[in-house]
């Protein structure tokens, strides 16, 4: 029977990496602080999958990106998706040279269609990572783009209803509102994926212990909750947490 | 004398080197770096190239892929890679193993994007995941799944029988009733998650991205 999926998300700038809350990026430390206080090598060990996002939003440097890309990924045998601002068939190309198996697109979705069209072509819909962001202005859940930073038109249903027809190969649903706040996942997103239920779904916003990842993923809407929450989960937490979901009953992988 | 000393040492450290390389064969998809990554975790030099000479005259070569099956097999057809691939096989003592879309380009078709003829090592087609009424499934088919092993496979030798390794992928390799060593994951329906047939190998799964148990099925691989 296929694993649910335990989710650890990066967020980079330039050569740091950030923690957020509500889309607000504050610098927590470089690939040594990481190094110091993950041991990435062994982190590989405790997650099921790790995601890499370039978030600089200004010089973005996608050759550093790509740089620490490997370092990070040398030793760490999970499957890995990495983008930010991928607006190129070569950008993602560098990204899959440099230890991505998948790529992540979130404003091409919404400027580019026909990118994301090129890229599945030349890497196959399985390779594309549909990462959308959400938050709810006036009772009602609006797509974001850019960072968050740009209200679209579209409601989340609409949005979703329109990633169902392109060719990607999963949805990494991102609650802005509980982004970085350790408030627990917003469940009610949920009510608005049935255009996607024939595709894997990543949740994202709000994970800040163990509890808040095995009610994730004890949904049978959910194939895998992710969190970016760098500072919960320090030393071994994710493993921690990995062993209390894996014997609260959640289907994860034994490694 | 010192001379004929030296060149002996020079050349049984260059055969040392030779026997310590695994060649990625690289056309131009999927994720090399970690393949590679994996083969010098293992205590092996990766020879990532595209080279014909140095793709047939290899003794061990991984087959990697990410992408269209019918784009991966036009690549290799223009660049010749599939005659260096066979060029090496001739050597008996080489041995291939294909991973992800690597291993279905060993088959003898696939239905993706229109019907495409493969390498043709081994005879299986390839066909997309089954979706129905009374067995919906989420495609593709992503993540950690655990597999059924062969008792002869040398693969999995010495892997717990709950090891789950990680898939990504829509379409599958179909299992023939023939004699190749056959490992199988159930998703929709069942298919090959490795196959093992002589000198030819390969897995529907990353191994290089399957933990420990994904490493122990490369260090098996290459032992």
């Amino acid at each position: 029977m296929l694993t649910k999926r335990l989710i650890f998300t990066l967020l980079y700038d330039n050569g740091s990496f950030m923690l957020s809350r509500n889309f607000r990026l504050q610098k927590i430390g470089d690939l040594n602080w990481l190094e110091d206080n993950y041991g990435f090598a062994n982190v590989g060990y405790q997650i099921d999958e790790l995601v890499v996002i370039d978030v600089s939003r200004q010089n973005r440097d996608t050759a550093k990106f790509c740089e620490d890309l490997k370092r990070l990924t040398r030793d760490c045998f999970a499957p890995i998706a990495a983008g930010g601002g991928i607006k190129t068939l070569e950008h993602a190309r560098e990204l899959l040279r440099s230890g991505a198996d998948k790529v992540i697109v979130n404003s091409a979705l919404h400027d580019q269609p026909e990118l994301v069209e090129n890229l599945a072509r030349e890497f196959g819909r399985q390779c594309i990572v549909a990462s959308v962001d959400t938050r709810k202005i006036d009772n009602s859940y609006r797509v974001l783009k850019h960072n968050g930073t740009v209200e679209t038109a579209h409601s989340l249903d609409q949005f979703l209803l329109r990633c169902a027809s392109l060719p990607i190969g999963e949805i990494y649903l991102t609650s802005i509102d509980r982004d970085g706040t350790s408030n627990g996942l917003d469940f009610e997103v949920l009510k608005h994926v049935d255009h996607i239920k024939e595709l894997p779904l990543i949740i994202k916003g709000g994970i800040g212990n163990a509890d808040h990842i095995i009610a994730g993923l004890s949904d049978n809407r959910v194939d895998a909750v992710a969190t970016a929450n760098l500072l919960n989960f320090v030393g071994n937490g994710l493993a921690r947490a990995r062993e209390l979901a894996i014997s609260g009953g959640i289907n994860l992988p034994k490694f | 004398m010192e001379d004929g000393n030296q060149l002996l040492r020079l050349s049984k450290y260059n055969q040392n080197v030779a026997n310590n390389e695994v060649v990625i064969v690289d056309y131009g998809m999927g994720n090399l770096w970690s393949v590679a990554s994996a083969i010098i975790f293992l205590g092996k030099i990766p020879v990532v190239t595209g080279d014909l000479s140095r793709i047939s005259t290899s003794e061990t070569l991984i087959l990697p892929g990410v992408g269209s099956f019918r784009r991966a097999m036009n690549t290799i057809r223009d660049q010749s890679i599939d005659k260096a691939i066979f060029d090496s096989l001739q050597n008996p003592k080489t041995k291939l193993l294909g991973i992800c879309l690597g291993m279905q380009l060993l088959g003898a078709s696939s239905t993706e994007d229109g019907l495409t003829e493969g390498l043709g090592l081994v005879q299986n087609e390839v066909v997309k995941l089954a979706n129905s009424e009374t067995n919906p499934i989420k495609i593709p088919h992503v993540g950690f799944n655990r597999v059924q092993m062969s008792k002869e496979s040398k693969l999995f030798d010495q892997i717990a029988i709950d090891a789950s390794f990680y898939f990504v992928h829509s379409y599958a390799m179909q299992i023939l009733n023939d004699p190749s060593i056959y490992t199988t994951t159930t998703y929709g329906h069942e298919f090959v998650a490795a196959i093992e047939s002589g000198q030819v190998f390969g897995t529907q799964f990353h191994p290089e991205k399957s933990q420990k148990n994904g490493l122990k099925v490369l260090e098996n691989f290459l032992r």
